[in-house]
Parts: C-alpha cells; structure tokens; sequence
C-alpha cells in the first residue's frame, strides 16, 4: 500500500512540474515579440486578404455556403497548424541544435513531463489564436458560432491538437537539424493547404488530389471546423469522418513521437 | 590503471579512505569500427577533484557522457554514487537527482531571465538550493534579471555551473569548464570550484588545461587513444616528482661553462648563453651556483630553477598523438625561487 501511495505522489508532483514547466514555456514564448506576433498577424493577414479577394460570393460546389463562412474556420485550422505543427518541429529542432534538450536530459525532470510542458504550452497558444480568429471572424465577417456546435468544435481543436502536436515532434526522427526544419515541415505543410480547403475550396479539384489532402490531417481539420461552423446545419454538427482521420494520425503521431524519445540524445557520434 | 586496491567497495573502505563516488571497470565504447574507449577502469572518491586529460579524440568525452547517462557502454561496467549508469528510469532519475552536470557548449533557454533559469533547473529536484544563493556563489547577482541570450561567454558559463549546482549535487561533472575565459574569469570559476569541493562535493572533470589540473586537482588520469596511461597526484604523474630539475641562467659574455663549478648534475648544456643544469639536487646545486656568483661578483641573468610542469609530462605521455598539440596550455613554468 505504501508503495503505491509513494507512486501517486510521486505522479502528483510531475503533474505539479509539468504545471510549473508550461508556465515557464509560456513566459519564453510570449517573451520572444517576433514569434508572438507571427502566430497573430499571420493567420489575420491571410483572413483579411482572403476574405476580401472574393467576399459576396457562394459556393456552389459546396452547397452554396458563403465563402466567409468557408474561410474563416479553414484560417483557423490553419492557424492550429502552425502553433502547433510548424511551431513544436521549427522550435525543438532548434532546442535540439542549441543542447538545450540535452541539458534537459541532465535533470531529473522525466522527459515526457518536459514533452507533455511543451505540447501543453503549445496547446494555449492554439486556443489564445482560436479565440481571436473566432472573434474577428463573427465581428467582421459574420460567422455564426452556434452552442449546439461548440463540442464539434472543441473536439476537432482537439483531436487536431493532438495530431499536430505529437507530428510535429515525431518528425524530428527525420529531420537532421534546424536549418532543414522549415524547409520539411513546409513541404508538408504548405502543398497540403492548397489542395486541402484551407484558402479556397477544392472540391473540383481531381479526384486524387482530393484523396491525397484527405488522407493526410490537414484536410480532415478544415473539413470537421467548416462543417461544425456551418449556419446551415444544425445539433451537433460532427464531422466523424474528418474526426476519425484526425484521430488515427493523432495515433500515428503518438507513435513517432514515442520512437524520437526512446532514442538517446547523440549516442552515434562519437 | 587508476584502481588502487582489489578490497575498495563502496563505503566500506581501509581507515581513512572515503567511500567511492564513481567506479567504473573496464569500460568500452566502440562508434562502429571506431572503438573510442578500450577498457577503461577509474575509482574517484567522495570530496575528490578527480581530472581526466587527454588531446581531442582520445576518448574523454564518450568517458564522461557514459558516466553522466548520455551515452550507452559497449562494454564494462559503472557505477555513480552507487547507482548502475544506464538502469532503469526510475534508477537514472534518482541518479540525476544527486549529480550535477555542465557541458561543453549546451544552450538554455534565451528568453528566460538568468533568476527564472535558476528557479526552473531547481524545480526540477526535491531538495533545490535557493536561488540567490546559488546566485552569489557564481557571481552572477548583478545579471539576475538578464535575458540568458543577452550574457557574455563568461557568465553564459557560469550560469551553466549555477544550473547544476542548483540542485544541490553531491557530484559535479564539469566538461572544459573554463574554455574561452580571460585569465581573471578562471581565476574566479577556479575560485567557485574550490568552494565547492570545501562543500564536500566530489568533482569529475575534463580540461585542456594543465594548470587547470594543477591546481584544482586532487588526482589526474591521461586518456590516449581510448586508455588511461597515467594516473596520480598533479605532483607525482608519470614520476614528476621524482625527476631532476632544472636550473637555469645567463652568463656574462666573457664567461663559458667552464668557469661554472661543478654541481651535482646529470647534465649541464650551454646554448646561445643560457646555461641549462639538470638535477635530482636543485637545492644543492643551486646554493654551489649562487654561492659561487656572489663570491665573485658575478651577475647571472634570468636565474630560475623548475620541476617540470605537468605539461612537460602530459606532451611527454601524450607524444604520437597528433589530433591536436596541446600547447594550448597557458602554464607558465611552475619557479620554485628565482
């Protein structure tokens, strides 16, 4: 018995540290003014653009839904890519480079508390930029949030949170340091939007474009905000198709990151 | 080979002798074809400054790292404050929970302020040292408030020390700890250290530097091509102790060595009017030689007689092994009286 209540607390103070350690990504994040305002003004930038290339018009391909009510949750599935997907590969590939994780590996801080701190941290930048996209887009261009939909919503933030945080320090098994960092994350990333119905639709696209963008995550998050955001439908709104792709890579991405974490840091070189 | 006696166990060791804080028995570790460590066996004792020195590529560093948990043995065996290196999480926790680590050029976080930093690496143990205090003891009060990426190289790396002291270690690696210091900021991490070891800690480390090794440690191990091939006190390393000295002059222009008496000597040289005596009898020889220069008003220049440094035994030992000089030392010959 006593063994078992030592192993409790013993959790209950790496949950503690894990609290303490978001805290602490937090205040490096926001601190750094260039990254603070990128995570902001990017996402906007593309909304205000966007929105104002084709504004009035309708999809037809898509039933006829308005293209801001298309664009704004598409921006906002984008802007959960980048906080959390680019953002972990960029800056822990990085961390990596710098030895940062290395000293981290010299503390008695557990590994994953300190990988559960950063997916965390990043899992407030995620809400900090859905909030503002969600607000500038009812202000400014008439998106409807509807109650019935919020756990839609939330789900899919979720499941996507999952997803993009687990790939993005997964895929750093395959990339060597932080100069290729943006590079490889960016040819996943950036090809995928195009063809996934994050700036416009693409529902006309070829048909194995279109099976390309749905296998992968990026699609499947776009889809499930859009169909939840949707004036036009009503209850729940869930989308548990996209919910299923989204939750089968969150599986794959907890897989590769276990395997980068298993590996010692730097035993092959001599 | 550093090991000194088949009965030394942990704790339990003759009178006097302090229980071990690292043992490790021959241990290896190969990259491929490359074998970087071919058995290598070293006791260090608690409260001890133990050195490990050797030119770039003969191992050290794989040495360390096996020993920190970073690296995996190929082969042998160690243990750290009684702890198998490379066991179990809960094992290497606990381990990392007592041992205190700098490394040779390992990056923090940048936009935390060097108090934040401090406070961070403490949460991370059960038992952290206040952060002023931790503060004070590496100099470092003045910058508490200063963003890790706006310090200078020096206090970059004395931050470093003060993140693995935080945890209030009873073992400390330290990895090249003054490389790229001006001479007054060794001095201070010199001072730091030695305040640590009065603390009771026991220190690991590796330098380039001999007087480095001189003067902070208590026993020095040469690492060659993955194999310790020396082992012993600064003083004593590869017969220091025991070989003869030298003492040497100028003559005035009129004069040649043979007007110098005869000293006890095992070799007397003249080269471009530098007289050199090499002796077992320094004392002696160098009260015949003064004696002799007051009597007749002779002036001798440059007078000065040497043990030689640990650096003249280290290029000795370490000859053959050209990855890369070691005369990046800074020692200055160590003058008995001049």
């Amino acid at each position: 018995m006593s063994v078992h209540t030592e192993t409790r607390s013993g959790l209950a103070r790496d949950l503690g540290l894990v609290a303490w350690q978001i805290r602490y990504e937090q205040r490096s994040y926001w601190r750094n003014r260039g990254r603070g305002l990128f995570t902001f003004v990017f996402p906007l930038m593309f909304l205000v653009i966007f929105a104002s290339l084709d504004s009035s018009a309708h999809i037809k391909s898509l039933g006829g839904i308005s293209y801001d009510d298309f664009l704004v949750p598409g921006i906002l599935a984008y802007a959960v890519i980048t906080t959390t997907f680019v953002n972990l590969a960029i800056s822990t590939a990085i961390l990596r480079d710098e030895g940062v994780l290395k000293r981290m590996q010299g503390t008695p801080l557990p590994r994953w508390a300190y990988v559960a701190a950063r997916i965390g941290s990043c899992a407030l930048v995620m809400a900090a930029i859905t909030v503002v996209v969600v607000l500038a887009g009812i202000l400014f261009w008439g998106l409807s949030l509807r109650l019935e939909a919020l756990p839609a919503i939330v789900v899919s933030l979720l499941l996507g949170t999952a997803a993009f945080t687990t790939l993005g320090i997964g895929i750093l098994r395959f990339v060597k340091n932080a100069d290729t960092a943006p590079v490889i994350v960016n040819l996943f990333v950036l090809p995928l939007t195009f063809i996934s119905n994050i700036w416009f639709p693409t529902n006309t696209l070829p048909k194995t474009l279109r099976s390309i963008a749905s296998a992968f995550p990026i699609k499947p998050l776009a889809s499930s905000l859009q169909y939840a955001f949707d004036p036009r439908h009503h209850g729940a709104a869930f989308d548990w198709g996209s919910l299923r792709t989204l939750l089968i890579w969150a599986v794959v991405g907890t897989f590769l990151m276990v395997r980068f974490l298993r590996r010692p840091l730097g035993d092959d070189v001599p | 080979m550093i090991q000194t006696g088949e009965s030394e166990r942990a704790g339990t060791t003759d009178a006097g002798e302090r229980p071990v804080a690292i043992e490790a028995r021959g241990l290896r570790k190969a990259y491929g074809q490359l074998q970087a460590v071919r058995g290598v066996d070293i006791t260090v004792r608690r409260g001890e400054v133990f050195c490990l020195l050797g030119p770039n590529g003969a191992g050290k560093t794989s040495v360390v790292e096996i020993l920190e948990g970073y690296r995996t043995a190929s082969g042998g065996e160690a243990r750290v404050l009684g702890i198998p290196v490379g066991g179990s999480t809960a094992a290497s926790r606990e381990l990392r929970e007592r041992v205190g680590i700098v490394l040779q050029s390992c990056g923090v976080q940048p936009d935390l302020t060097v108090a934040e930093l401090v406070e961070m690496y403490g949460r991370y143990h059960r038992h952290p040292r206040p952060v002023d205090e931790v503060l004070a003891l590496v100099e470092l009060e003045a910058k508490r408030g200063e963003r890790a990426g706006e310090l200078s190289g020096g206090q970059r790396r004395r931050l470093d020390l003060a993140l693995a002291l935080v945890g209030d270690p009873e073992l400390i690696f330290l990895d090249e700890p003054t490389t790229g210091f001006d001479p007054a900021a060794r001095r201070q991490a010199w001072s730091a250290i030695r305040s640590l070891c009065e603390l009771g800690k026991t220190i690991f480390l590796t330098t380039h530097f001999m007087d480095e090794a001189q003067y902070l440690g208590d026993r020095v191990a040469v690492m060659r091509a993955g194999e310790i091939i020396a082992e012993g006190t600064p003083d004593e390393l590869g017969g220091r102790d025991r070989r003869p000295a030298e003492i040497r002059f100028t003559l005035p222009e009129n004069l040649t060595l043979e007007d110098v008496p005869e000293v006890p000597s095992e070799q007397r040289t003249l080269d471009a009017g530098h007289v050199l005596v090499h002796t077992s009898q320094p004392v002696e020889a160098a009260h015949q030689i003064t004696g002799w220069a007051l009597e007749r008003g002779i002036a001798l220049g440059s007078f000065q007689i040497a043990q030689p440094t640990l650096e003249d035994i280290y290029l000795e030992l370490t000859r053959g092994d050209g990855d890369e000089p070691a005369s990046q030392s800074h020692t200055a010959p160590e003058e008995i009286s001049a």
